[in-house]
């Protein structure tokens, strides 16, 4: 445990020096979620069409864009395990007495921090158009810890997933294919209620909504009613996927 | 498909093995098997007493590993990538800095050590994957093709240093390379692998001396000869063997001098036109394409190595 907690802490840190070097992915990849933000946000915002509980709906959509942001850079992350396969990095790191389920749950969280830092990026740009966050620090931090492990939970789906794409290219593929359905298909646009039954049931087993749904109460609404039920789901998502990906893992490097 | 099949080999400790043979002869396999990375399906492999199945954890704490892939991360400097695998490896705080310090000075990496290893070149990259293989002074290293894509002066700079390591830590070396000249030059023990066997095993001077006396090498017009034209040479009594690749006549033989115009006359009488003739004494090359049936075609092995080096940098 103590041994797993020490790699998880060597790998963020392996990440913030690579963060440091060099964020202009970071950058890039912010100018996606902007663009949804400043101008789906205030297109859709002018049709009122969508109930959003009091709050406009680019306040609505920024938790949900944020997430999805995070989600994106967690689920690219399992492509670097693949590069890392193709290089000798993954090989080297197996040869070395840290455990392999340590080495999953720690790259796995290392995610985190890019997510994070992605998540920072958008958040000046938010306040700039007129977003108005909870001003609460707690809520504040709360919703980024939040941000943290579940980003851990979507690098270890990633992670499955690579395992089982072996090349690069699939995987870029794959990416897109899990990312926009998880995204659409939960609650960052549009309330769940409006959605087709079918859709409303595959919600419910969405992680994506429960994520977005606790950030959204803590940053924007301030409605923490469900937040007991998103973070049992939350960890439930994390405890599995750390446990599948932890098994799949030897295919990786097989 | 058996990748290994029998292979019985020991190491002795503080010395340096290297491995020979062609691709797909089943060497990375070994290597992946005694690093603990793969589980051998059958038959046991022991480090210092340690199975490699049973024991994997405690392997592992004795061993270092260098791939034949680049192993290091390109987007931070060399001392944040011996940092990073100071602190996975688990070194004391206290020592960690002393030790990088250390094995960065060893490789000759203490002036570039705070730059973006993206920035090094293919010696000095090398040179840190194995800094990094030297941050727990293993008592044995495994390295799979240490210099392969390295120009021959960055080659011998890995060589010296590896050299120094061994003699100063009494660190064993266990290597797989197809270079012949630094299985010659740098290891203690050699052992030739083919098809998944190893065929032959001892010093260098040992397996050239197996060859027997020199080699005489004829360069022929044409390339397909009668079998009755070996059977012919093999009946000198001063013939050890006869070896035959496109072209290329190979006979090892007692007394070069002596054997020569009788070999010359079972050619001439069987119309054979020699367009070269060469006697040397066995060099590894020779030991290896008689027990290994080819010559390595190095040319096209490395680039194509060198080439997927260059594209895992590329990213």
């Amino acid at each position: 445990m103590w041994e797993a907690l020490k790699n998880i802490m060597v790998m963020i840190e392996l990440e913030l020096r690579r963060l440091r070097h060099d964020r202009t992915e970071i950058y890039f990849r912010a100018i996606q979620p902007i663009l949804w933000i400043v101008i789906y946000g205030s297109v859709m915002g002018s049709v009122r069409g969508i109930p959003t509980g009091g709050v406009s709906y680019t306040d609505f959509i920024t938790p949900g864009v944020m997430i999805q942001a995070t989600t994106f850079v967690s689920i690219f992350y399992g492509l670097m395990m693949v590069w890392e396969r193709d290089s000798g990095i993954l090989k080297k790191l197996l040869v070395t007495p840290a455990s392999r389920y340590s080495m999953v749950i720690g790259r796995s969280m290392a995610s985190g921090v890019r997510a994070i830092s992605q998540a920072l990026i958008i958040l000046p740009i938010a306040l700039a158009i007129g977003v108005r966050f909870k001003p609460n620090p707690a809520y504040f931090i709360s919703a980024f810890i939040i941000i943290f492990f579940a980003s851990g939970g979507f690098a270890a789906t990633s992670i499955l997933a690579a395992s089982f794409m072996k090349t690069r290219e699939r995987f870029m593929g794959i990416g897109q294919a899990i990312i926009m359905p998880l995204f659409f298909a939960s609650n960052a646009l549009y309330p769940i209620q409006l959605m087709p039954p079918i859709l409303r049931e595959f919600s419910a087993y969405n992680p994506l909504s429960y994520v977005v749904d606790a950030v959204r109460g803590l940053l924007i609404t301030g409605d923490l009613s469900n937040i007991i039920v998103d973070l049992a789901a939350i960890t439930l998502f994390d405890t599995v996927l750390f446990i599948l990906a932890s098994i799949s893992f030897r295919r990786i490097i097989e | 498909m058996r990748a290994l099949d029998r292979v019985d080999l020991i190491v002795k400790p503080g010395e340096a093995f290297a491995l020979l043979g062609p691709n797909g002869a089943g060497k990375t396999t070994l290597m992946r098997i005694l690093t603990t990375q793969l589980k051998p399906t059958a038959g046991e492999a022991y480090v210092f007493g340690l199975d490699v199945v049973r024991d994997s954890g405690r392997v592992r704490r004795l061993i270092s590993y260098v791939p034949q892939e680049m192993s290091v991360w390109t987007d931070i400097s060399g001392y944040e990538n011996l940092l990073i695998y100071a602190k996975i490896f688990g070194l004391p705080r206290h020592e960690r800095g002393e030790i990088i310090d250390e094995v960065l000075e060893n490789m000759g990496l203490s002036q570039v050590r705070d730059h973006l290893v993206g920035t090094y070149s293919g010696g000095m990259i090398r040179r840190l994957e194995i800094a990094c293989a030297m941050l727990i002074k293993p008592k044995i290293m495994f390295l799979d093709e240490p210099t392969i894509g390295l120009d021959p002066a960055a080659r011998k700079a890995v060589w010296e240093r590896l050299r120094v390591f061994k003699e100063e830590y009494g660190v064993t070396i266990f290597f797989n390379t197809h270079y012949m000249d630094e299985a010659d030059l740098y290891a203690d023990d050699i052992a030739v692998m083919n098809r998944g066997r190893i065929v032959v095993e001892g010093t260098s001077g040992e397996l050239k001396n197996s060859l027997g006396g020199e080699i005489i090498a004829f360069k022929l017009e044409e390339s397909i000869l009668k079998p009755g034209l070996i059977r012919e040479i093999r009946k000198l009594e001063s013939v050890r063997d006869v070896f035959v690749e496109d072209g290329r006549l190979s006979v090892s033989v007692k007394g070069a001098e002596s054997t020569l115009p009788h070999l010359m006359n079972i050619l001439r009488n069987e119309g054979v036109y020699v367009e070269e003739v060469s006697m040397n004494k066995p060099t590894l090359d020779d030991v290896f394409l008689k027990y290994a049936g080819t010559r390595l075609e190095e040319e096209g092995r490395i680039s194509e190595v060198a080439h997927t080096r260059y594209m895992i940098r590329k990213g």
